[in-house]
C-alpha cells in the first residue's frame, strides 16, 4: 500500500473543468480519473476536442482562466493538491518538478531570444547558480535532448533551427531541472514523419533515463503503440476505457476503442474504402443523457440512452460500459 | 538613403526658388533702382538658369559653406549651431517624453485590460490624436502660465521653459505609442512562446515584462525614425509659438522675409533628419528583430 502511494506521481480524482463560451458554461472534463506513477508511460487518447490539452494544462496550472476553470476534483502531486496551491508555489513546482512540451515547436519559443538566454533564464529561475554554471547545464540538457553543436546552438535565435531541432529545444528546456513529471501534450504531431520517430524515442530514452512519470497526449495510434506502457482512452470528457498497452490493443473493449483501433488503415489489405466511426462528437453544450457515445455506437442498449456507465474495474484495466464487446476480426 | 537625399534636395531647391516674390524687395529698400537690383540678383547668382543654380548651391554646400543670410548676413554654419543645439535639446526632450511615457502606459493599459486604467489611458490617447499640437500648445500656455502661473509661457532655455514645448511637441507622439505598445503587447500575449515560459515557471513580470515586451517592441522602435520625422515637422509650429529659437523658428522667420539662402539651407537640414530618422528606423527594426537580422 505504502509502495503504491509513492509510486503515483500525479493522482487526478473526479476533475471537472467548464468552459465559459457565448454566454454559458458548459463542462469538457466531466469527472475525470487517473494516475500517473513514477517510471512509465500514459498515453491519453482521444479525438480533438475531447478535452485532452485542456487536461493537461490544468495539471500545470496553466488555463486560460478567463475562458476555463476547475469546478471539481482535486489534483494529487506526491499527495499535495495542486489546485490549493498558491500561483508562486505553482510557479516553483512548473518545470522544477511538473513540465510541458507544446505541439507547435514553431511558435512555442520565443522569436527574440537566443536558445541558451531561454534555457539560462529557466534554470536560473529555479536554482541558484551562477550564469557559467547555467549555462554548462544548458549544454547538458540539450545534449541531453540530441541537439547536435549543443555548445555553438546556445547563440543561435529559433528561427535558425528546423522543426525537430526547436522540439529538441524544448525537450531541453523541459528536462533541464529532471523534473518528476513530463507531460507532453502531442508533441511530434507539428513534425513530419521521420523526425517525428527520433524525437519519440529520444523523449522515452528521456524518461528511462530520469524514471519520469509521462503523461504523454496524443490522437495517434502509431504513437501510442510505439511508446505507451499504459493507455488511457478519452471520449467527450470523460475516459471510457484504460488498460496497459498490449491489453488494448489485443482486446480493446469499450466499442469506441474499437472503433479507433479499426480505423487504421490496413497496408495489407488492397482496396476497401477506410473504416470510420459514424457520426460526431455530441457538442459539449447538449450532452446525451445516457452514454456520451451511444449516439454512435452499434451496440447501444436501451439503458445506455438512459443512463451513464461509471468507469469500473481497478488496477490494469478499466472501463465505462454497459455492453462491452469481444473484438470480432 | 543617398538617393532620397538627392531628390528631395532638388525638390526642396526648386519649391524654394518656385515660391515666387523676389529676394531684392525683403533684402534692399523700396528706394533701390532696377539696374542695382539686377546687379544684386547677378551678385548672388539668381540670374543664372535653375539647374546651375542647383549645382553651384549643393556644390557649396558639400564643401560645408552654405552661405550666408540676405537679410543680415550672419553666416548659415553659425546659425545652424545656435538654433540647431535648441532645436536638438527640444526635440530630444520630446523624443525621450515619447517613449518614456508612451511605452510604460501602453503596457499598462495592456496588463490592465478593460480596467478603468485603459479606459481612462485609451481616452486620452484619443483626445492626444485628435487634438491639434497649435491649439493644445494655447491651450497649455493658457492653463499653466497665464491660469496657475506654475511655467513660462515662452523663451528660452531654461528647464522650466522647456517643459511646456517638450510635453506638446510629444503630446501626439505619446498617444500614438501608447496604442501602438498597447495592441502589440496584447498580441504577443496569445503567443505560444507565453505559454512555454509560464510553464517554465517565470513569473508574470519575467514573462510580460521581459519576453513579452521586447517583442511588441519591434514595431514601436521600428516606427521611431517616423516619429523623429513628425517631431521635426511639428517643431516648425510648437517652436513659433513659445518662441523658441530653433531651426523650425528660424525658418519660419527666413520664409517670412524671402531670405532663400536661410529658407532653402534649414529646409535642407528638416529634409536630412527626416530621411536619417527614416534610415534609423530600418536599422533599429533590424536591431530589434533577430529574425531580420542575419538572414543566411
Amino acid at each position: 500500500m505504502k509502495e503504491e502511494i509513492q509510486d503515483n506521481l500525479i493522482q487526478i480524482h473526479d476533475l471537472r473543468i467548464s468552459i465559459y463560451s457565448e454566454g454559458s458554461y458548459f463542462d469538457v472534463v466531466k469527472g475525470l480519473s487517473l494516475s500517473v506513477c513514477s517510471n512509465e508511460i500514459l498515453c491519453l487518447v482521444g479525438e480533438s476536442g475531447c478535452g485532452k490539452s485542456i487536461t493537461a494544462l490544468s495539471v500545470m496550472g496553466l488555463l486560460p482562466t478567463d475562458v476555463a476553470q476547475v469546478t471539481n476534483g482535486e489534483i494529487l502531486f506526491r499527495g499535495q493538491d495542486l489546485l490549493k496551491l498558491s500561483a508562486s508555489d505553482m510557479r516553483r513546482l512548473r518545470s522544477d518538478e511538473i513540465s510541458m512540451i507544446f505541439q507547435d515547436p514553431i511558435t512555442s519559443l520565443d522569436p527574440v531570444f537566443t536558445i541558451g538566454s531561454l534555457l539560462t533564464e529557466i534554470i536560473r529561475v529555479h536554482r541558484n547558480v551562477g550564469s557559467s554554471e547555467a549555462e554548462n547545464m544548458a549544454v547538458d540538457a540539450l545534449e541531453a535532448a540530441q541537439l547536435p553543436n549543443a555548445r555553438q546552438r546556445l547563440k543561435s535565435y529559433p528561427h535558425e533551427l528546423s522543426g525537430g531541432m526547436r522540439q529538441r529545444v524544448m525537450i531541453a528546456l523541459a528536462t533541464a531541472l529532471n523534473p518528476a513529471v513530463l507531460i507532453a501534450d502531442e508533441p511530434t504531431t507539428a513534425l513530419d514523419v521521420t523526425v517525428q520517430a527520433q524525437i519519440l524515442e529520444r523523449l522515452r530514452e528521456r524518461q528511462r533515463e530520469q524514471k519520469m512519470g509521462m503523461l504523454l497526449i496524443t490522437h495517434d495510434l502509431a504513437v501510442v503503440a510505439e511508446v505507451a506502457d499504459r493507455v488511457a482512452v478519452m471520449y467527450a470528457g470523460e475516459i471510457v476505457e484504460e488498460a496497459s498497452v498490449q491489453t488494448l490493443f489485443d482486446k480493446p473493449q469499450h466499442p469506441y476503442t474499437q472503433g479507433l483501433l479499426g480505423a487504421i488503415p490496413d497496408i495489407t489489405a488492397r482496396r476497401g474504402s477506410l473504416h470510420a466511426i459514424p457520426g460526431r462528437v455530441p457538442p459539449p453544450q447538449v450532452p446525451p443523457p445516457g452514454c456520451e457515445f451511444a449516439p454512435r455506437c452499434v451496440h447501444a442498449l436501451e439503458e445506455c440512452w438512459e443512463s451513464r456507465p461509471l468507469l469500473e474495474g481497478s488496477g490494469e484495466g478499466k472501463l465505462r460500459c454497459f455492453n462491452p464487446q469481444p473484438l470480432i476480426t | 538613403m543617398l538617393i532620397v537625399l538627392l531628390i528631395s534636395s532638388v525638390a526642396v531647391f526648386y519649391a524654394i526658388r518656385l515660391s515666387g516674390g523676389d529676394a531684392t524687395a525683403a533684402a534692399l529698400p523700396g528706394s533701390a533702382t532696377e539696374e542695382f537690383r539686377e546687379e544684386f540678383r547677378a551678385r548672388i547668382g539668381l540670374d543664372k538658369p535653375i539647374y546651375l543654380q542647383y549645382f553651384a548651391y549643393m556644390g557649396k554646400i558639400l564643401k560645408g559653406d552654405p552661405g550666408h543670410s540676405i537679410t543680415n548676413n550672419a553666416s548659415l554654419v553659425e546659425m545652424l549651431k545656435e538654433h540647431g543645439k535648441n532645436s536638438l535639446v527640444l526635440g530630444g526632450a520630446a523624443f525621450a517624453l515619447v517613449f518614456l511615457i508612451g511605452v510604460p502606459l501602453g503596457v499598462l493599459a495592456s496588463l490592465r485590460r478593460n480596467s478603468w486604467a485603459d479606459h481612462g489611458i485609451m481616452s486620452f490617447s484619443i483626445a492626444g490624436m485628435a487634438i491639434p499640437n497649435f491649439w493644445l500648445a494655447l491651450l497649455a500656455i493658457w492653463l499653466f502660465a497665464s491660469t496657475f502661473r506654475i511655467l513660462p509661457a515662452a523663451g528660452c532655455c531654461s528647464g522650466k521653459q522647456l517643459i511646456l514645448p517638450a510635453i506638446v511637441l510629444a503630446f501626439e507622439g505619446i498617444a500614438l505609442t501608447v496604442r501602438m505598445t498597447r495592441s502589440a503587447m496584447i498580441e504577443n500575449q496569445n503567443n505560444d512562446f507565453v505559454r512555454t515560459l509560464r510553464a517554465g515557471g517565470l513569473s508574470e513580470w519575467r514573462v510580460m515584462g521581459k519576453h513579452v515586451l521586447r517583442n511588441a517592441m519591434i514595431p514601436i522602435i521600428s516606427l521611431a525614425g517616423l516619429r523623429i520625422g513628425q517631431i521635426v515637422g511639428y517643431a516648425l509650429i510648437v517652436e513659433q509659438i513659445f518662441s523658441w529659437p530653433g531651426i523650425g523658428q528660424a525658418l519660419v522667420t527666413a520664409v517670412l522675409r524671402r531670405d532663400y539662402p536661410v529658407a532653402q539651407f534649414f529646409s535642407l537640414v528638416l529634409v536630412v533628419l527626416v530621411v536619417l530618422g527614416n534610415w534609423l528606423a530600418d536599422t533599429g527594426y533590424t536591431l530589434a528583430n533577430p529574425r531580420l537580422r542575419r538572414s543566411r
